[in-house]
């Protein structure tokens, strides 16, 4: 398997758009024979990250996402393109904080050079 | 249903005590009494692609509904009585619950057969089946089970505003638990994050407990509070939903 793969995606910053992002995570977590609690985990992640960039109702914009399949987990980023800015930075509630550190091994969301930016780690437990 | 003249005198005289009194335990009794209607006919919607425990749950609520509304004094049979509100609550439910985005049937289907699957590999291996030994096991594609997965959100969003099926039991649910069960104990810590999980219903606030802030996993969960796993997972992500709905209308 080719690892330190690299898979490209780009969605528009909408909700309904926010199933292809799970999709390929689970798809890609799944070639790393991630378990079915693992993939559940993942998704919740992706969901929680992208929704605070998007909001429920999304933004005119894209999310551009990258996925590395990794020897020991996959990791995922996603960056917000949007045509107006956010208008405020983007922010985790405490929460989320909270879900974020239950279901993922690493996570952050930040402002980078061409919009706010989020960053997880999901490693495969069950090897 | 056959009832001796006996049991039905004795539910008759429950009844009317519950008229009177409104007493948690008489009506936890009524509702034991009659779960066997419930369940007989969630058995009748049970081919419209719905597992058969959500369906039983929602049958469960309208039984509570026509418990609480009952009035003895009238004369009809309680069965009588009950049997269009419950069936009520199921219509209602499938007009709520219809696919949102159009997910092929072959996809449903796998998704409705997969709680199971998941389970019973969860039991066989002693841990989380990877989504591989789920596909060989379904005798699916790893993308069909990733996409029959996914088709769990499939719900409507502007159903997540309505009062979700399932929700009515929380009482029983509580009460089952009782008020000092440590599962109760953290509601405070978890509202302090945010006030909005008071709302939720019960037993989302406890699976959300136990799975954000206990650790606990999905499957663990579900063996814990005696549900699917794929409830579990379509509760949290439910919950989760209803979350981030309100966090922005404030």
């Amino acid at each position: 398997m080719a690892n330190d793969a690299e898979v490209r995606l780009s969605i528009p910053a909408s909700p309904e758009f926010l199933r292809l992002a799970r999709l390929a995570a689970a798809g890609l977590a799944s070639r790393l024979g991630f378990t079915y609690d693992e993939v559940e985990d993942l998704r919740i992640a992706i969901d929680e990250l992208c929704f605070s960039l998007v909001g429920n109702g999304g933004r005119p914009g894209t999310i551009v996402l990258r996925y590395w399949m990794q020897d020991d987990g996959l990791a995922v980023e996603g960056v917000g393109q949007f045509d107006e800015g956010m208008g405020t930075s983007p922010a985790l509630s405490p929460l989320s904080q909270q879900i974020l550190k239950a279901v993922v091994d690493e996570h952050e969301l930040t402002i980078g050079k061409d919009g706010p930016e989020f960053r997880l780690l999901k490693r495969h437990v069950n090897g | 249903m056959s009832m001796s003249e006996d049991e039905r005198d004795e539910l008759r005289r429950k009844f009317e005590a519950y008229a009177e009194s409104r007493e948690p335990t008489l009506r936890d009794e009524l509702v034991t009494a009659h779960l066997g209607l419930a369940e007989y006919l969630a058995r009748r919607f049970a081919n419209r692609g719905e597992p058969l425990d959500d369906l039983v749950q929602v049958a469960s609520v309208g039984l509570l509904k026509a418990v609480d509304r009952f009035d003895p004094g009238r004369g009809l049979e309680f069965s009588t009585y009950a049997t269009p509100t419950i069936v009520g609550e199921l219509k209602r439910h499938f007009r709520d619950k219809g696919w949102a985005v159009r997910v092929p049937r072959r996809v449903q289907e796998l998704h409705l057969r997969l709680g199971k699957v998941v389970s019973t590999l969860s039991q066989d291996l002693g841990r989380s089946p990877t989504i591989g030994e789920i596909a060989e096991r379904a005798g699916a594609s790893e993308e069909e089970v990733l996409e029959a997965m996914e088709a769990g959100r499939a719900y409507r969003f502007a159903s997540l505003d309505a009062p979700a099926a399932g929700d009515d039991d929380n009482q029983s649910m509580a009460s089952q638990l009782g008020e000092d069960d440590p599962l109760l104990a953290g509601i405070e810590h978890r509202v302090a994050l945010s006030p909005l999980i008071a709302e939720l219903p019960k037993r989302e606030q406890i699976i959300l407990h136990l799975r954000f802030f206990e650790g606990l996993t999905q499957s663990e969960i579900a063996g814990r509070l005696g549900i699917s796993q794929m409830h579990v997972s379509r509760l949290l992500a439910r919950s989760l939903a209803k979350l981030r709905g309100s966090a922005e209308e404030d």
